[in-house]
């Protein structure tokens, strides 16, 4: 936490360059969480946040519908999927500081448009 | 080795591993050990291992045979391993709907093709097991709410159309009620929990597990350490190690990293390689089924592959060097499989052959609009544009097209002797659709022997090891060189129920 916000405080300062990929993060999460990393990091600084963590701010069955495809390719829904219906964790296919690939993209060629790398 | 021993090890173990950058050390650490004097974390009545068809099945009869305290572990973040991305394809003999479709058909019937597409060296009993216990799997799923087409297809192998399939064309239509069944009835589903190695009794036993909580795939040396008591046995359903490259290559070298492959991340087998350290008889390990109906075009099983299990009997194979058929297209998998690898350019360079089906056909089967909508499948015209897109030379497949409808007529296909039976009035006519095939690598024929009880049997004293049940894809031996479509299901499930059958009685 306190090497967090230190090293963000050196990136603000403009002296270290190399740390600002550590700490790249969403514009809509600044403004939520700002520097707070334990928000999300509720397993410790070293380790991903947990499958719950996400779901403290974000509500599944909300996401789900803001997905939602047409009747035809309703299962192609991330966040209600046909493999593993709304119980996949969040990290599968988000990264707040690093880009990934929906986990759709092993087997499928499916297009989402507004899905962050 | 002490318990404290065995931390100082591992914490070493993982400094290196950080240092270097690679994780190497977790196998190092995957050892059974003696339960004398260990301090259990927990203790549990039925204890799974993999949350696939297999550990699903074994689950729901457990808890049906009377268990109480039944748990799954399952190292993935999700539930479902290879079974959860399956093609839903679910053959059993004697079913409800042949009946209704007037399909004659037997368990004696279903073992026969089984022993023939195993070259001779199938296991026979178990195949007769999982055959007669088949409808019971399909019941189960059924009860907890499963559905299917409401048609039967015959697939490359089969001498009859025994073959059911999920509405949604995926094991998921059947994973996902089973997990749902299993929350329902009391049965405790672990996530990010991996196992290391059994612990092990006076009597070489096994009374336990260790296990890995909190574990993250992408980091192999997550988690924290447990032990847990298994009061009834360990069953085993970790599937197979068709991702593990390496253990591929020592089978068989020609199955590179760059040989696709359509299996779930997690099958990397070492549930099984533990239970041979335990002393398991290793069984087929190098018969290693690659799919004949995969695409190039996508990653994984894809969408292609039910298109084309569904198509084949009606379609075309083409060679496009020579424009000309290469195969029958309903042979069992391995013929396939090595006459699609023989489809090379001048140069000797993979040149993926094309299955070519009249849309009028394809059309039936509902991955034909997304194959066409997510660019993995193309729909032509005429056959000029057809040939033109894939280079085709013309002539010799307008000929090769014209004889083959020859051959839907007259029902006999004098070139690869295909059964025209299901192709029967379906002309390979325009507009067509077209998709590539190049084999993936698919399925592990091979793995720990079993008996018709599920239980393991030991190398060196050649009784069961106590304790101890495996079920599924982890099994070897029980299909022979070449598993035929739709059947894992079957004996996953069956074996599963076996398992827990077994255990409950012992
Ligand atoms: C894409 C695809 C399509 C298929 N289609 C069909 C079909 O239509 N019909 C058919 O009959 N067969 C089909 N098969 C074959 C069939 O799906 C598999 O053989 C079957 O799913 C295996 O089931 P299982 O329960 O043995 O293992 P899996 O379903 O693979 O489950 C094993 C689980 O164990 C977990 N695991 C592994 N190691 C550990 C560990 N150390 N600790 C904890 N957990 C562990 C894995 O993560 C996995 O979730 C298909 C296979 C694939 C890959």
């Amino acid at each position: 936490m306190k090497k967090c916000k230190l090293m963000l405080g050196l990136v603000l300062a403009g002296l270290v360059s190399l740390s600002a990929q550590a700490i790249e993060q969403r514009d809509y999460h600044k403004e939520v969480i700002g520097k707070d990393c334990k928000a999300c990091h509720d397993q410790g600084m070293k380790n991903y946040p947990s499958d719950q963590a996400c779901l403290q701010c974000h509500d599944v069955d909300d996401l789900a519908e803001q997905s939602a495809r047409s009747e035809e390719d309703k299962w192609q829904n991330p966040h209600n999927n046909l493999h593993y219906g709304k119980e996949l964790p969040c990290i599968e296919c988000h990264g707040e500081h690093e880009a990934k690939k929906p986990i759709c993209s092993n087997c499928h060629t499916f297009k989402y448009d507004k899905h962050k790398e | 080795m002490s318990n404290k021993d065995l931390l100082g090890r591992r914490n070493f173990i993982k400094g290196i591993g950080a240092a270097a950058g690679v994780a190497i050390a977790a196998p190092a650490m995957a050892v059974s050990e003696s339960a004398n004097g260990v301090k259990w974390d927990k203790e549990v009545e039925v204890l799974i291992i993999g949350s696939g068809f297999a550990g699903l099945a074994a689950a729901i009869e457990a808890t049906r045979k009377g268990a109480k305290d039944v748990h799954i572990f399952e190292k993935m973040s999700y539930f479902g391993g290879n079974s959860a991305i399956n093609g839903g394809l679910f053959a059993a003999p004697d079913t409800p709907m042949q009946k209704q479709e007037g399909v004659k058909d037997s368990v004696a019937t279903m073992v026969a093709d089984q022993l023939a597409a195993g070259r001779g060296i199938a296991d026979e009993a178990l195949l007769r097991h999982v055959a007669e216990h088949a409808v019971e799997a399909l019941q189960m799923t059924l009860d907890a709410g499963s559905e299917y087409h409401p048609y039967l297809q015959q697939l490359g192998g089969h001498s009859v159309a025994r073959t059911y399939q999920t509405t949604v064309s995926c094991g998921a239509g059947i994973t996902q009620p089973l997990l749902q069944e299993c929350r329902k009835i009391g049965v405790h589903t672990h996530n990010r929990a991996k196992f290391d190695g059994f612990i092990l009794d006076e009597k070489g036993g096994v009374v336990g597990v260790k296990m890995r909580e909190g574990y993250y795939f992408d980091k192999p040396e997550s988690g924290e350490l447990v032990r847990i008591k298994a009061k009834r046995g360990v069953i085993m359903a970790t599937g197979g190690f068709a991702q593990n490259v390496n253990m591929r290559m020592a089978q068989d070298p020609t199955l590179t990293a760059e040989v696709g492959c359509t299996n779930a991340p997690g099958a990397t087998g070492e549930g099984m390689f533990e239970m041979f350290r335990l002393g398991a008889v290793p069984v087929h390990l190098a018969h290693l089924q690659s799919g004949p109906w995969a695409s190039p075009d996508e990653g994984g099983f894809g969408y292609v592959s039910n298109y084309s299990i569904y198509n084949f009997p009606h379609s075309i194979a083409i060679d496009r060097l020579s424009g000309k058929r290469f195969m029958n297209e309903i042979a069992d998998r391995k013929t396939r499989a090595d006459a699609e690898l023989n489809c090379r350019d001048a140069q000797g360079n993979p040149l993926p052959p094309i299955l070519i089906t009249s849309y009028e056909d394809s059309k039936k089967h509902p991955n034909t609009k997304k194959v066409l909508k997510y660019n993995v499948g193309w729909k032509f015209d005429s056959i000029e544009e057809l040939a033109k897109h894939f280079e085709v030379p013309v002539a010799p497949l307008k000929q090769q097209i014209a004889e083959y409808n020859e051959y839907v007529k007259t029902q006999n296909d004098p070139q690869f002797g295909k059964n025209m039976t299901e192709a029967k009035g379906k002309y390979i006519k325009a507009p067509f659709t077209v998709v590539r095939l190049w084999p993936k690598v698919h399925y592990c024929q091979g793995g720990v022997q079993i008996n018709t009880k599920a239980e393991v049997k030991d190398s060196l004293t050649g009784q069961s090891i106590p304790g101890l049940y495996a079920a599924g894809e982890v099994c070897g031996g029980i299909h022979g060189v070449s598993r035929l479509g739709s059947c894992s299901i079957p004996e996953c499930m069956v074996m599963g129920m076996t398992a827990a059958r077994t255990m409950m009685q012992a």
